[in-house]
């Protein structure tokens, strides 16, 4: 149930397939110092041990020169392991990024503040993609098996044929065309090459010259690769097995990791002490992607409304990518990077289901269960938090009756935190979010000055809520 | 394989064929356009065996020609992947051979030729066991398994193999 199992599929792939892997052209000399092969694995297995990084993070802490590193990452692109983003940022995205690699990579080298410059430079991240890691490795595998197991029996091959000049490609399906009345050989329709069929090729390279018993031989030979792949193989085919049924570590784009790490980062690390209204106010950020912001950090985030946006663009690119809600997490503050990754999935399909409801009114069985559960949990945590602060909001209340609506909650605002007010109208916002008539729960079991207080916040809520259906549908 | 279908084309007659045969003239001027033809759709048209109606004929503006829509009943041959064929040996290679059965060519690359079989090269180039009782040499007649069709819109390429139980030479023209 973590990233592990399927970091060591990456390394067995690492190892199987890339070990002997040269980024150098094949026109450059191969001596003994340029010789890199073995880097591809050096990579891969320092890119499983990481998240999203940056390309320049990564060449460091490997000792490689970036452009090397830049050049068997493409490799690794080309071959649909590694996802890749580039950006031009500040020095300000930076920040976001080492904020967030500060938060999730512990024991990680994050990049020093310090380094980063006011120009405009553009940073290229990199990340594993298990998903596709996983299909690319069994479709490589699958192709093995059927090219070997083809030409073992070959039965059912077209021949390919293919031109040593221009590297042309024919089948069998061709020969009428190709077929040339000078001699017996196919010849290329381009340059007119003599075309070699192209089975020979794989087997009998070691001068087995064609005729006699090169069939033989060769059929031999297939027999034996075919027996030697499956044995050499079957610890990676073993670990695909096993990570079968496993659910993908996912991180999403960049923008969204960055976002979800550096939130979840935040809930981890506790930027404050925990008082018992923490939890409470965790809950309440359950279904938006609004970063939560601390005390100081209030007016940043809602001023720096491009950051803003760009959440909610990436959340309309895909919906599964939604800040982890700090209630999964609350609890074990240390937890460890893959149990944080696994929350972080399990969060955002939790997330998920209130959010299909809520655009289609609809509520399977099953979601009303874990729901109910999320929702008892929610409804201890929010009473403990009332209590709290109903001695407070007593306080509040006598000058509330001389302000207006709004100026009573900003009253309430100057006399509590920050923070609790934000807290508060992000709760009640999920409440938009969740179904209605457990949201008169806590009216109900509340004095009248609270079921004031509630009102006002959730006018403000309701806005909020109309302004999510907004962008949903746009 | 072949089947029997019914199909439908406009034929165009000069004025000069007008007269009381008429209908032979259009039976005749259509077998020899279609007889022959390959379409990509129903294979090679063997032979016409019927006129099945022909309709109306429509005087062209500026040419006088007539087009009558003609329906007519057919012999098409239309080869399938793994369908069996007997055919006979129009060319053989390094490469492997070629075959014809009837208007369908037909390749066997070496590599589906069985591998006890082997190339000799000379003025009659031909695949032969080591024991030198099989032979395959122009105009050989073997049984094959087409494995593989092209069927472009006028015309139908076939790979076809040996290499199976009850495959390869049914009659060899310098034994017999």
């Amino acid at each position: 149930m973590s990233v592990e199992p399927f970091n060591r599929l990456v390394k067995l792939a690492a190892r199987a397939f890339y070990d002997d892997i040269t980024t150098k052209g094949d026109n450059q000399p191969k001596t003994g110092r340029s010789d890199n092969r073995g880097i591809a694995v050096v990579v891969l297995d320092a890119l499983t041990r990481r998240q999203w990084v940056k390309e320049e993070d990564l060449a460091k802490a490997l000792k490689l020169h970036s452009k090397q590193l830049r050049r068997t990452l493409r490799f690794f692109e080309e071959e649909k392991l590694v996802t890749r983003d580039h950006r031009r940022e500040t020095a300000k995205g930076a920040k976001i990024f080492s904020a967030a690699v500060a938060a999730t990579v512990d024991g990680q080298p994050t990049t020093k503040e310090g380094e980063e410059k006011i120009k405009l430079h553009t940073h290229s991240y990199c990340c594993l993609d298990y998903a596709q890691i996983y299909d690319v490795v069994r479709y490589r595998l699958h192709r093995m098996k059927k090219k070997l197991k083809d030409e073992l029996d070959n039965k059912n091959t077209v021949q390919e044929y293919i031109c040593p000049n221009c590297g042309k490609r024919y089948t069998a399906l061709d020969a009428l065309r190709l077929v040339s009345m000078d001699d017996e050989y196919f010849h290329c329709e381009s340059c007119n090459g003599e075309l070699v069929a192209e089975s020979d090729k794989l087997a009998s390279q070691e001068g087995g010259d064609g005729d006699d018993n090169a069939r033989r031989r060769r059929r031999e030979k297939l027999k034996d690769m075919l027996q030697k792949m499956e044995v050499q193989l079957k610890p990676l085919i073993d670990q695909l097995s096993r990570v079968k049924d496993l659910p993908v570590p996912e991180f999403g784009t960049l923008q969204a990791w960055e976002v979800r790490a550096s939130a979840a980062g935040r809930a981890a690390n506790g930027d404050s002490s925990n008082d018992p209204s923490r939890s409470s106010h965790g809950l309440g950020y359950g279904g938006t992607t609004l970063p939560f912001v601390g005390d100081t950090k209030v007016e940043v985030d809602f001023s720096g409304a491009e950051g803003k946006g760009e959440n909610i663009k990436s959340e309309n690119e895909s919906s599964s990518l939604k800040v982890l809600p700090p209630w999964m997490i609350k609890e074990g503050m240390n937890l460890t990077k893959e149990q944080r990754g696994e929350v972080k999935q399990e969060s955002r399909m939790d997330d998920s289901s209130p959010a299909v409801e809520f655009s289609d009114d609809k509520k399977s069985t099953v979601e009303n269960d874990d729901k109910k559960n999320i929702q008892d949990e929610y409804v201890k945590a929010y009473y403990a938090a009332l209590i709290k602060k109903q001695q407070e909001l007593d306080e509040a209340a006598k000058k509330q009756d001389e302000l207006s609506n709004t100026h009573a909650l900003n009253g309430i605002s100057g006399m509590t935190s920050n923070r609790q007010v934000g807290m508060k109208s992000k709760r009640d916002e999920d409440d938009g979010d969740d179904d209605v008539e457990w949201e008169e729960a806590p009216v109900a079991g509340n004095a009248n000055e609270n079921y004031k207080v509630d009102l006002n916040v959730q006018v403000d809520a309701s806005g909020e809520d109309e302004d999510d259906i907004d962008w949903e549908e746009g | 394989m072949f089947f029997h279908i019914v199909l439908e084309r406009n034929m165009q007659l000069h004025p000069r064929h007008f007269g009381r045969n008429l209908r032979e003239n259009l039976v005749s001027k259509l077998m020899k356009d279609v007889e022959g033809t390959c379409s990509g759709r129903h294979g090679f048209v063997v032979a016409i065996t019927g006129i099945e109606n022909i309709g109306k004929g429509l005087i062209r503006d500026g040419t006088g020609f007539v087009t009558f829509p003609v329906k007519y009943q057919c012999v098409v041959f239309r080869p399938f992947k793994g369908e069996i064929l007997e055919a006979v040996v129009t060319m053989v290679n390094k490469m492997g051979f070629f075959a014809e059965a009837g208007p369908v060519q037909i390749f066997v690359s070496n590599h589906l030729i069985p591998d006890d079989m082997e190339f000799q090269i000379g003025d009659m180039p031909n695949y032969t066991t080591s024991d030198g009782s099989v032979k395959i040499q122009k105009d050989s007649e073997v049984r094959l398994k087409i494995i593989g069709t092209r069927v472009d819109a006028t015309e139908i390429f076939c790979i076809g193999t040996i290499k199976d139980d009850f495959l390869g030479v049914i009659n060899d023209p310098s034994a017999g």
